[in-house]
C-alpha cells in the first residue's frame, strides 16, 4: 500500500471509492474540475452508486493503490451545486477529444490526463497526448516497457503542461467559460489560422463566433479560401458582416466573389453601408484586372496641405503599416499628381506645400489593366504598392506587394 | 414562369456544386474485388444473382445517408467520432483491423492492375512499380479540388462496361425475369457468391471516406436534400456498374460454360466471344477502376487511422508535420504492392482474407453508427426518425448476419 503523488486519468476512472469505514459507496465515473484556476482543481467526483449516477464534492481525498489497482479514500461525500462553478467533466468533455497545443501551434488528441495531489487540492497539471498514453490506456505500456527495458529502449512519451493547451468546443456547456480562447488568442492570426483549420467545423465556428470582431477579421483573412467560404455560410449573418467589415475591402471582395450570389448580396445588405459601397465597387472588377486586386485604404492629400499639416494627420490617423509608406497627393478633382514619402516629409520644412516636394514621376497604373502587367511593373521598380487611377486620373486605389506576392502563389498553384 | 425557371437553374447549379462525394465513393466502391466478384457471379450464375442488387442498393443508401448526415451535422470524421464515443480499446481494435482490410484490399487493387494490364501484354513487374509511383504523385501532389476533378473523370470511364456487356448481346428477357422472381438457392457456393456480393458493395472503408469527403466539401444542414440526392447518384452509379458487369460475363462466359478465376481471366475469354474490342474495354474498365481506389484506399485509411489517434495529418502536410500519416500511407501502398510483386501469390486467398476482415468490422461500425446517430448529444436535431432506424437498423442486421456467415463460411470449410 502506497500514497500516491500524481496519477493519471485512465487510471482512476472505474476505481472504487471508499468511506473512511472502508465501505464501498461507488465507482468512480468521471472527474469534474474547476477550470478558473491556473491548473484545474478537481472539485467533484461523479460515481455510479446503487443509487444511480450522481456528482459529490470531492472534499480531500486519498488515493491507494494496491497489487496495482487504485482506490479513492473520501473523507466525506457532500452533494454538491455545480451551476455556480466553471466546471468541465474530464472524461466526456476532455478525454480522447482534439485540444490545441498552443506552442507547437496544431491540434493534438487528448490520450490522458495527469494530476498532482498537493495539499492544497489535487490539480489537473498535464495532458498527455504521446504514444505511451495510448498504450496506458490499452493497458499495454507497462508490458512493453518490460520487454523493451532489456533492449534500453523507452515508449516516446509526450507530455503538454495545462497552460500550453487549449481546449475547444466543449458540447453542452451551459456556463461561458470567463475568458474564451485566452491563450489561442496570444498567437499571431496566420498562426491561429493554421489552428484553425484543423477543427472541425462546429469548432470553427463557435470560435469565430467567440472572439471579437477585430481579431475575428485578422484570422479571418488568413484562413484558405474554403474556409473562408464555409465559415460566412455558417456564421450568424450579422457577424459574418461585421468581419468582412473589418477586413480590407479587396480581400472582402475577392471572397464575396466566390460566394453565392444571394449569399453575398445578404451580406453586403447587412454591412455598413461605406463599407459594403467601397465592396461593391470592387466587385465589379473582372477578375483578371487591376482594380479586382486593389485596396481602396489608401492615404492621400490635398496638394495644398503643408508638410506640418501631414503629419498631423497622420498621427491621427495612425495607418496601417503598409499604407504609410505612400502618401499621394491629389488635386482637386481628386486626380492623382504625385507621391510624398515619409522621408521628404521628415526633412522638409514644415510650412511647405506638398506639392513642392512631391514626387511628380509617379508609376501607377489604370484600373482595368491586365494582372499579368502588374507583377513586372512592380518588380521593375522595385515598389512597395503602386497607386491605380482611372481614365482621367483621378485615385482609385493600391496595391500592395503582398497582394501581388499572393496572387502569383494562387495561380501557380493552379498550374500544378 | 420566369421565376420558376430561374429556381429550377439554381438548383441545378447548387446540385452541381454539392455534387462529388456520394459518386466518387459510388464509383471507388466497383473496385478491382468488386469488378472481380461481379464478373465471378456472372460467369458462375448468369442473371440469376441479379436480383441482388436490390437489396444491396437499399443498404447503400441508408447506410451512405447516415455518414453523409453525420458529416454535415457534426463537421467531423467518422474515425473522429468513433474515438471520441467508444473509447480507446474499441478504437484501437476497429483500427487494426481496418488496417488489416485495407492492406488486403489495397493488394487487390494492385493485383487488378497488374490483371488489367497484362491483358495488353505488359508484365506487373513494370506495370506494378509504375502505378504505385503515378499513385503517389496523385496523392502527394494533388490538392483536393484536383484530385476531385481527376477522380469524377475517371468515374465516367466506367460506363465502357456498358458499351462491352451490349457487344456480348445479352438475352433481356432472361434478365428482367431474374429481378421480378429471385431464384434463391440454399446451396453452399450460391450463398456464398450471393454474400460476396453484397458484402463487395457495403465495405467499411467506403464509410470513413463518404463522411471525410462530405466535411471537406464543406458542405453544412441546408445541402442537406442535395447531398441526399449525390449518395442515391453514387448508390445507382454502383449498382448498375454492376450490373452491367455480371451481364458481360452471363452473356458470354456463362452461356458458353467457361470458368474464369479473377477479373482479368473474364476479359480475355471475352475475345472470342464478344470481339476484342469489348475484351480490350473490359480490362480498361477494369484498369481504371484498381488505380481509382489503389489511390483513395491507403490515404482514406492512413487519414482516419491518424484521425482516431490524434496524429496530423492531410495531403496538404509536410513529411515532417506529419510523420505518421505518410509511414501509414507508405506502409499500406508498399505492402499492398509488394504482396501482389511475390511470384505465384495467391491473389484468391489474399481476396478472401480481405473481405473476411470487412466482415468483421463491418457490423461493428455499423452499431456504433447507429449508436451515434442516435444520440441527441452528439447529432441534435438530426438524429434518425423512427423511419430511419427501422430501416437502418434492419440494414444492420441483415449485413452483421451476412458478414458473420461470410466469416465462419470459410472456416467450416
Amino acid at each position: 500500500m502506497s500514497a500516491i503523488k500524481t496519477f493519471y486519468l485512465s487510471r482512476v476512472l472505474g476505481s472504487r471509492i471508499y468511506s473512511p469505514e472502508l465501505d464501498v459507496i461507488g465507482k468512480l465515473e468521471d472527474i469534474i474540475v474547476d477550470i478558473s484556476y491556473e491548473r484545474p482543481k478537481i472539485v467533484a467526483l461523479k460515481l455510479k452508486t446503487e443509487k444511480g449516477h450522481e456528482e459529490f464534492d470531492s472534499g480531500p481525498f486519498d488515493l491507494i493503490k494496491r497489487r496495482g489497482k487504485y482506490y479513492l479514500v473520501c473523507k466525506e461525500l457532500k452533494p454538491i451545486n455545480l451551476s455556480k462553478i466553471n466546471h468541465v467533466y474530464l472524461a466526456k468533455q476532455i478525454l480522447d477529444r482534439q485540444i490545441v497545443d498552443v506552442n507547437g501551434r496544431k491540434v493534438v488528441r487528448v490520450n490522458d490526463l495527469r494530476f498532482a495531489m498537493i495539499p492544497s487540492g489535487t490539480f489537473l497539471v498535464a495532458v498527455d497526448v504521446g504514444i505511451e498514453g495510448l498504450l496506458r490506456r490499452l493497458g499495454l505500456a507497462k508490458p512493453l516497457k518490460f520487454l523493451l527495458k532489456p533492449f534500453g529502449l523507452s515508449i516516446p512519451s509526450k507530455f503538454m503542461p495545462w497552460d500550453e493547451v487549449e481546449h475547444i468546443n466543449l458540447p453542452n456547456l451551459s456556463i461561458k467559460i470567463s475568458s474564451p480562447y485566452s491563450k489561442l488568442l496570444t498567437l499571431h492570426p496566420s498562426d491561429i489560422a493554421d489552428i484553425i483549420e484543423e477543427l472541425d467545423r462546429n469548432s470553427q465556428i463557435d470560435f469565430m463566433n467567440t472572439i471579437d470582431e477585430e481579431k475575428a477579421a485578422d484570422v479571418f483573412e488568413e484562413l484558405e479560401q474554403d474556409v473562408q467560404i464555409s465559415l460566412l455560410e455558417n456564421l450568424p449573418v450579422q457577424k459574418a458582416a461585421d468581419v468582412l467589415e473589418k477586413m480590407p475591402a479587396d480581400e472582402a471582395a475577392d471572397i464575396l466573389d466566390d460566394l453565392d450570389k444571394e449569399k453575398a448580396e445578404e451580406l453586403l445588405n447587412e454591412m455598413e453601408k461605406e463599407a459594403s459601397d467601397e465592396v461593391r465597387e470592387l466587385m465589379e472588377y473582372p477578375e483578371n484586372t487591376v482594380g479586382s486586386l486593389m485596396t481602396t485604404d489608401f492615404i492621400a492629400f490635398k496638394k495644398e496641405t503643408t508638410v506640418q499639416q501631414t503629419i498631423d494627420e497622420l498621427r491621427k490617423l495612425k495607418p496601417e503599416s503598409d499604407s504609410i509608406y505612400y502618401l499621394y497627393v491629389l488635386d482637386n478633382d481628386e486626380k492623382l499628381l504625385g507621391t510624398v514619402s515619409l522621408r521628404d516629409l521628415i526633412v522638409s520644412d514644415p510650412d511647405i506645400k506638398l506639392v513642392d516636394i512631391m514626387n511628380q514621376r509617379v508609376i501607377k497604373m489604370q484600373d482595368y489593366d491586365k494582372i499579368d502587367d502588374l507583377a513586372e511593373i512592380i518588380s521593375k521598380y522595385n515598389l512597395l504598392a503602386i497607386p491605380v487611377v482611372d481614365n482621367y486620373s483621378k485615385l482609385l486605389g493600391m496595391i500592395l506587394i503582398d497582394d501581388v506576392i499572393f496572387t502569383l502563389l494562387k495561380s501557380r498553384k493552379r498550374k500544378l | 414562369m420566369v421565376k420558376q425557371k430561374t429556381n429550377f437553374w439554381k438548383k441545378i447549379l447548387i446540385f452541381l456544386a454539392v455534387l462529388g462525394p456520394g459518386i466518387i465513393t459510388g464509383s471507388v466502391d466497383n473496385d478491382a474485388g468488386g469488378i472481380t466478384t461481379y464478373s465471378l457471379a456472372g460467369a458462375m450464375y448468369g442473371y440469376k444473382l441479379i436480383w441482388t442488387l436490390i437489396p444491396a442498393f437499399i443498404a447503400l443508401v441508408v447506410i451512405q445517408e447516415m455518414n453523409a448526415r453525420m458529416g454535415i451535422v457534426t463537421g467531423k470524421g467518422l474515425a473522429d467520432l468513433i474515438r471520441e464515443n467508444a473509447g480507446v480499446k474499441t478504437t484501437f481494435l476497429i483500427f487494426i483491423g481496418v488496417l488489416i482490410a485495407n492492406i488486403g484490399n489495397t493488394a487487390t487493387e494492385f493485383a487488378g492492375i497488374a490483371g488489367s494490364l497484362e491483358v495488353f501484354g505488359v508484365s506487373k513487374y513494370i506495370s506494378v512499380p509504375l502505378s504505385a509511383i503515378v499513385v503517389w504523385f496523385i496523392v502527394v501532389r494533388g490538392t483536393y479540388k484536383s484530385v476531385e476533378k481527376i477522380f469524377l473523370i475517371f468515374s465516367l470511364f466506367l460506363f465502357v462496361y456498358v458499351i462491352s456487356a451490349l457487344l456480348g448481346k445479352p438475352q433481356w428477357g432472361e434478365i428482367g425475369e431474374s429481378i421480378i422472381k429471385p431464384h434463391v438457392e440454399f446451396e453452399f457456393n450460391y450463398v456464398t457468391m450471393v454474400i460476396g456480393l453484397i458484402g463487395t458493395t457495403i465495405c467499411p472503408w467506403m464509410m470513413f471516406y463518404l463522411q471525410s469527403s462530405v466535411i471537406e466539401k464543406g458542405l453544412k444542414p441546408d445541402n442537406y436534400k442535395y447531398s441526399l440526392w449525390d449518395v442515391v447518384i453514387g448508390s445507382i452509379i454502383t449498382v448498375v456498374i454492376a450490373f452491367f458487369i455480371i451481364v458481360a460475363c452471363a452473356a458470354t462466359l456463362h452461356v458458353n460454360g467457361i470458368e474464369i478465376n479473377e477479373a482479368k481471366d473474364a476479359a480475355i475469354a471475352l475475345e472470342p466471344l464478344a470481339g476484342s474490342f469489348a475484351a480490350m474495354l473490359f480490362a480498361f474498365g477494369l484498369f481504371i477502376a484498381s488505380i481509382f481506389s489503389a489511390c483513395i484506399l491507403p490515404i482514406a485509411t492512413a487519414f482516419s487511422v491518424c484521425e482516431a489517434f490524434g496524429f496530423e495529418a492531410g495531403v496538404d502536410k509536410s513529411l515532417k508535420d506529419a510523420p505518421e500519416y505518410y509511414t501509414i500511407f507508405t506502409i499500406i501502398l508498399l505492402t499492398g504492392m509488394g504482396i501482389i510483386l511475390i511470384p505465384d501469390a495467391p491473389l484468391i486467398q489474399i481476396t478472401l482474407w480481405a473481405q473476411v476482415a470487412n466482415g468483421i468490422l463491418l457490423p461493428i461500425i455499423l452499431f456504433y453508427i447507429m449508436r451515434m446517430i442516435n444520440d441527441k448529444d452528439i447529432m441534435g436535431d438530426y438524429t434518425n426518425k423512427a423511419f430511419h432506424n427501422v430501416v437502418g437498423w434492419s440494414t444492420a442486421l441483415v449485413l452483421i448476419i451476412l458478414s458473420v456467415v461470410l466469416v465462419l463460411l470459410p472456416i467450416i470449410e
